[in-house]
């Protein structure tokens, strides 16, 4: 027996014990091949999948060596079975290679026969090839890069892409670290990124992911073209990039439903690129509109299925994806995995945190009950209004009101599904809303009055989960959340941890009827933090009082 | 065996023979022990038997082999010098091999005059070494004549007598000095035809051999060669090499090749402890993967198919439950199968069912080595070559785990001596990744040179399980492993080798926020077992991860446990404070749990008057209706509703009965009805229509019998079977009705009016008018014929 920190568990999973001295030394070495699944406070679990461990294969790692990493932590011996699988599905990478011919452009190649004709012989494949060279090539259509890569990824024969990127149009962009500088971690995030040429980054919010984004783009010195959630979105990215940047306010242009500006460096909405007219994407030309050396896709895992298809045939071009969640509800990380690229980057919040760099923050779930007369109500309710009901119960007002008195004078946010119960609950405390209809131009106002200090409460709809910075949120309320939707939550945290100035620590509160199927959803909602190490502290609604 | 002199017999060396080495021929041969032979004859003649030596040349090695074939090719009868000059290796392994040959009674005799068994010759001959002919034997074909002039050609003053001038050229042949003078004339083009057939041990194919050439004469290759002995023509279209020539071609040797030593193993360097920990690790999941698996096929078993065999998606279900590869899950079967925890049992339905046996209780109480070992030693004896599951047969049906026709009476001896190569390495060597398995299959193919086809694909097999079954780790033996094998009680010594290896029992679970608990380790039994109660295992191995969910809590609710003996129970299990959700989870379970109650109840009562029930209820007349007060307003009792009905009303209530939506049904009486009778389908109708239709058949042809019966004597013919037939023929040929006088079954005379078809077999084939149909009649039943008067 050796007394490692790592256990390995038969069904490729790998569990880490944290509190164990070697367990820093353990964490860098299987960061390579294994994907970080859970980060609860002691046992942090990763898994072996072929995409990881062909991901290993191609940033230079061989079968032996992740053998050994396992069996030199490993507190218990390794499954037989899991030693063979890995070598198994590493030689699978690299029998096939896709590579500039000098005379046929693109083309698939490989020195093992049977790999290709077995490839060739797959009805997904076989449409995306063209003439056949010889017995080790044959012809790929240039557009169907991405989409040979994704297929062949699905039958198990991941190709190695030699083909490279093409560099863009040069445009000079640099860094101006004057009074700040890259942390660390962003530093070792972009460096993975260009190392592996395209991928996503993964990062908790407030850890700075639109600096890592301007970095990649200092990196590759190139016309950029950033894709961005929404208008205010691009709007912070473009004031980010100016004041973390040599780029002046006339080398970014915004490509919005409002303007259509293409500059150097452009930033696009997800809503303006999948707009459609007539059934046809209208401005699919952006993509093509300059020789773009890098394509920045923020929130990644919100990326619309059309862009999807867009980026396949992106595949050319450099590609970083920023996120803080890679959990999609639609359940399609697998293709942000091939079309984006691997995640190239990824820390555990707590280990952030720890840094210092993000806020620490208390996550505490309020219980309600609902009383007797709304009990019944909600019982005899139809299955698809209970939600709502449970949600917008008139009991959870009362502990708004308590919550925003114990903390009055912190920056609170109140965040909510429900219009009509922000609606109300703005009214009961005199805050201002927003929400959906908001004008963008009133959006930025409160914004930055609430950035600013002069309004310390501030009531808003889902619109607000995004790439809205709010540094200095130090509360949160959550009356409702939308369904089971972790990646929400996620964010909702998320809007609380950039540090704050005095190192407090955030508070993050969700308000739950007990008993409903409200408490259900916010089970499942929290299950993604709790993996995340942050763990949620139940109290009942009659202790708000109580404990101030 | 140090006899001086020689012995004259087999019988008679076995009689000189110590017992100690008779021992060891009994050993050796154990097929002469049975039944036990009356004396050494008996045993000498035993020995000599095609069959008997068959078996003991199967256990030769390639060396061994190569001696045998020495002594035969150099005519049976040899010296242990001569063999030693002959046989390609060094002379100490060419002793060494022939003293086994002489304990095994394959030679006999002493070191100076060795004799072969004879029938080694036929079963062995010269098959390792491809000699061919002597040359006395070859030129036995040729005429004195031709032996004359061969004689003369090559130098040898012939003596008129043909035997004796072939033994002069067969000894001639065998100087080494004379075959190169000889070889050294010929020309190129001859040579390369010698060297061709000598290398390749076939005979030659030619024209026609029947020519008289002399050694100046001689012209083409070949002629050059038969004028000097070098071929010598068999029979008129072949030629073939005399084995003295092809032994002076090989310098002396029977074989070109060193035969001395088995093939070396490719190995590399490996620490003995990771080899150790490795192979625990594969020990400890086989241990717990049986355990999984037998457990779940106690509840859920898999149908045993009508050939004995487990369905292809059993395996493949089994394979999943385990995380592992089909033919992985294969072995795991056909082990416990072998250790006799399954066996083919009758389910609750009573279809064949694998189950696990009783002996899987007593194995499973066990400590992880002791069943280890068990397991080991199952495998390591088990006769059924598992690896071909999943494959498919020679009939091309697919072969399932568990058929009975899996068994190689080969394989076990086969394992043991593979494995027996791996405990001669050293320790901290292992078998070389990739080419170590080859090796081995070469070395098992030199000490085996006679064993199954099967062997190589076998041997690769015989690795990989053995390090699935933890026998081996990274192509090593493993510290347990080797005391399986190569220890005197492996039982014992195994099982203590392996438990310093397995990890310890741990006796805590880490408890986690996100509602899991993970055990470091493997759990202790009990404690196991109680958190397998409230969590769903997610994910196994070295450690066990736990989830805790709502359902998993109120599992263990339902199964007894409360709230608080959860609560102390996590609280005492975990090394780590009791994270505040799983509290709550465990406290809103519990506040849920039996909120609702059910239970049966034949009819219930109930009423707004809460006082009318409470003094039904306490009525002492009311006792037998066992009624029970469930709410104030609710009565239940476990009577049928019609038996408490007139009951109620006898204690003086006025009951209104309930339907099942709510509402009041009236207590009338229904009005009693029968069931209307059916009416008898037509088909009986048609049925004795068609009865009546026959028997007015009948009638219609009895009457034209009788019609026909001859009022007079004229035309009837009475008399032996004879003359009947004639009529009847006549009357096939005519075609024409006849009236036959009939003897039936129930010996009364008929008559019957028939139009005859054929007359054949002692039968007459007519059509019968009243049966309506053929029939036949038997001739000699017949009492007359007459012809219808129509």
């Amino acid at each position: 027996m050796n007394n490692g920190p790592l256990i390995v568990q038969s069904d490729k999973t790998l569990l880490l014990e944290i509190d164990h001295e070697r367990a820093q030394d353990c964490r860098k070495a299987i960061a390579p091949f294994a994907e970080l699944e859970r980060s609860p406070e002691h046992v942090h679990t990763y898994r072996l999948t072929p995409l990881g461990l062909w991901n290993a294969r191609a940033a230079g790692h061989d079968a032996e060596q992740v053998i050994d990493t396992l069996l030199a932590y490993s507190r218990y011996s390794v499954p037989h079975a899991l030693l063979v699988d890995i070598a198994e599905t590493m030689a699978r990478y690299g029998r096939l290679r896709l590579e500039k011919h000098p005379t046929h452009g693109l083309v698939l190649s490989s020195s093992d026969r049977p790999v290709l004709e077995e490839v060739l012989r797959a009805k997904k494949v076989k449409p995306m090839l063209g003439e056949r060279l010889d017995d080790e090539a044959v012809v790929v259509h240039p557009s169907e890069r991405g989409n040979l890569k994704q297929a062949l990824l699905k039958i198990g024969w991941p190709a190695e892409d030699f083909a490279g990127y093409v560099d863009g149009e040069a445009h000079a962009i640099d860094l101006t670290e004057d009074g700040w500088e890259l942390r660390g971690y962003q530093r070792e995030a972009v460096e993975s990124f260009w190392h592996g040429g395209s991928g996503v980054v993964v990062l908790p919010c407030g850890a700075g992911k639109t600096i890592v984004g301007a970095a990649a783009m200092a990196q590759a010195g190139a016309t950029t073209l950033i894709l961005v959630t929404n208008t205010v979105s691009a709007r912070q990215w473009k004031e980010e990039l100016i004041r973390r940047t040599s780029l002046t306010e006339d080398e970014i242009g915004e490509y919005s439903g409002t303007k259509k500006e293409i500059r150097p460096v452009t930033i696009a909405t997800y809503q303006v690129m999948t707009t459609r007219r007539k059934g046809v994407y209208a401005h699919l030309e952006l993509f093509d509109a300059r020789d773009w050396g890098l394509v920045v896709y923020d929130e990644v895992h919100l990326l619309p299925a059309p862009i999807f298809r867009m980026t396949a045939d992106l595949q050319a071009r450099r590609r970083i994806g920023l996120t803080a969640t890679l959990i999609r509800e639609d359940g399609r990380e697998g293709d942000v995995f091939s079309l984006i690229g691997p995640k190239r980057y990824d820390a555990p919040w707590k280990d952030i945190e720890s840094q210092g760099w993000i806020a620490p923050a208390d996550c505490v779930e309020v219980r309600v009950t609902l009383p007797e007369s709304e009990r019944f109500v909600y019982a005899t309710a139809e299955p698809d209004e209970r939600y709502r009901l449970a949600s917008c119960t008139g009991v959870k007002n009362t502990v708004v009101d308590q919550l925003v008195a114990k903390h009055r004078g912190e920056p609170t946010l109140v965040i909510g599904q429900y219009i009509d119960q922000l609606d109300e609950i703005a009214e009961r405390l005199d805050a201002p809303v927003i929400k959906g209809e908001t004008t963008v131009k009133e959006r930025e106002r409160l914004f930055n009055a609430f950035r600013h200090g002069e309004i310390d409460l501030l009531v808003v709809s889902k619109v607000a989960n995004f790439s809205v910075d709010l540094p200095s949120a130090a509360v949160a309320i959550q009356i409702s959340g939308s369904f089971g939707s972790r990646q929400e939550e996620a964010q909702r945290l998320g809007r609380l941890l950039r540090p704050k100035e005095d190192g407090r620590s955030a508070r993050f509160y969700a308000v739950v009827a007990r008993d409903t199927v409200d408490a259900d959803f916010a089970q499942h909602r929290q299950r993604f933090l709790a993996e995340q190490g942050y763990a949620y502290r139940i109290m009942d609604a009659a202790d708000i009082t109580a404990e101030s | 065996m140090a006899e001086s002199s020689s012995p004259r017999t087999l019988a008679d060396q076995f009689r000189s023979w110590p017992a100690a080495d008779l021992v060891r021929l009994l050993e050796a041969r154990p097929d002469l022990a049975t039944p036990a032979p009356q004396d050494s004859a008996q045993l000498a003649s035993r020995a000599g038997t095609r069959a008997s030596v068959l078996r003991a040349v199967d256990r030769l090695t390639a060396l061994e082999l190569a001696v045998v074939d020495a002594a035969v090719a150099l005519g049976g009868t040899v010296s242990l010098a001569d063999l030693q000059a002959h046989v390609n290796a060094a002379p100490g392994a060419v002793k060494e091999s022939t003293d086994t040959l002489l304990a095994m009674a394959l030679l006999w005799g002493s070191p100076d005059e060795l004799r072969t068994l004879s029938v080694l010759g036929e079963i062995v001959g010269t098959t390792v070494s491809g000699l061919g002919p002597s040359a006395e034997s070859l030129l036995a074909t040729y005429g004195p004549s031709r032996v004359t002039a061969l004689a003369r050609d090559l130098g040898i003053t012939p003596g008129g007598e043909r035997q004796r001038d072939i033994a002069a050229i067969a000894a001639h042949l065998g100087d080494p000095a004379n075959v190169d003078e000889l070889a050294a004339e010929i020309d190129p083009q001859a040579r390369k035809i010698l060297d061709h057939l000598e290398r390749e041990s076939t005979e030659g194919t030619v024209e026609s051999t029947e020519r008289a050439v002399s050694r100046q004469e001689a012209q083409s290759p070949v002629d050059q060669l038969l004028a000097r002995g070098l071929l010598v023509a068999r029979d008129r279209r072949h030629v073939a090499v005399p084995r003295e020539v092809a032994l002076c071609l090989r310098g002396g040797r029977t074989t070109r090749a060193r035969v001395d030593a088995p093939p070396a193993l490719a190995t590399s360097p490996r620490d003995q402890a990771l080899v150790d920990r490795t192979a625990a690790g594969a020990a400890f999941e086989l241990v717990r993967h049986i355990e999984l698996l037998l457990e779940h096929w106690g509840t859920a078993p898999p149908a045993a198919l009508r050939g004995g065999g487990l369905g292809v998606r059993e395996l493949r279900a089994a394979a999943e439950l385990l995380h592992v590869e089909e033919p992985v899950a294969a072995l795991h079967i056909e082990t416990a199968a072998a250790a006799g925890l399954i066996a083919v049992g009758a389910t609750e339905d009573a279809d064949a069912a694998w189950l696990p046996t009783d002996g899987f209780d007593i194995w499973n109480a066990g400590s992880v080595a002791d069943r280890w070992t068990r397991l080991a030693l199952a495998w390591l004896d088990n006769p059924r070559l598992t690896g071909l599951v999943g494959g498919r047969d020679a009939n091309k049906k697919p072969v399932n785990a568990l058929v009975p026709d899996l068994e190689r009476a080969w394989l076990p001896e086969t394992r043991r001596m593979v494995l027996d190569q791996l405990v001669d390495l050293d320790p901290n060597l292992t078998l070389a990744a990739g080419t170590g398995t080859a090796s081995l299959v070469e070395r098992m193919k030199w000490l085996r040179p006679r064993r199954p086809a099967q062997r190589s694909e076998a041997i690769g097999w015989l690795i990989s399980e053995a390090a699935v079954v933890g026998v081996l780790g990274l192509g090593g033996l493993s510290v347990h492993g080797r005391a399986l094998v190569a220890a005197e009680d492996p039982k014992h010594e195994a099982a203590g080798a392996l438990e310093p290896l397995l990890p310890e029992p741990v006796d805590h679970v880490l408890l986690q926020a996100d509602l899991t608990a993970v055990a470091p380790g493997p759990l202790a039994q009990e404690l196991a077992h109680d958190l397998a109660a409230m969590a769903d295992i997610e994910s196994r191995g070295g450690a066990t991860v736990y989830r805790f969910t709502a359902t998993s809590v109120r599992r263990a609710f339902d199964s007894g446990w409360s709230a608080r003996e959860i609560h102390e129970f996590i609280a005492a299990s975990s090394r780590t404070p009791v994270p505040q959700p799983l509290v709550y989870l465990v406290d809103d379970v519990a506040r849920k749990f039996g909120t609702v109650r059910v239970g049966t109840a034949e009819s219930f009562l109930r009423s707004d008057d809460e006082v009318a029930l409470a003094e039904l209820v306490h009525n002492p007349k009311a006792g037998p209706l066992r009624l029970r007060r469930i709410a104030p307003t609710v009565v239940i009792s476990d009577m049928p509703l019609d038996a408490l009905l007139p009951r109620l009303r006898e204690l003086g209530t006025a009951p209104v009965v309930e339907a099942p939506d709510g509402t009041v049904r009236l207590a009338r009486k229904d009005a009693h009805r029968a069931r209307s009778p059916k009416h008898r389908p037509p088909v009986a109708e048609a049925r004795q229509t068609a009865r009546i239709t026959a028997t007015v058949n009948a009638i219609r042809a009895g009457d034209q019998a009788a019609a026909n019966r001859p009022t007079n004597e004229s035309g009837i013919v009475r008399g032996g079977p004879m003359s009947t037939m004639a009529v009847l023929r006549d009357s096939v040929e005519a075609r024409r009705t006849v009236w036959i006088g009939y003897v039936d079954n129930h010996g009364s005379t008929v008559e019957r009016v028939v139009d005859p078809v054929k007359v054949e077999g002692g039968w007459l084939t007519a059509y019968d008018h009243r049966a309506d149909d053929v029939r036949s009649f038997a001739i000699h039943r017949i009492t007359a014929v007459a012809p219808a008067q129509v």
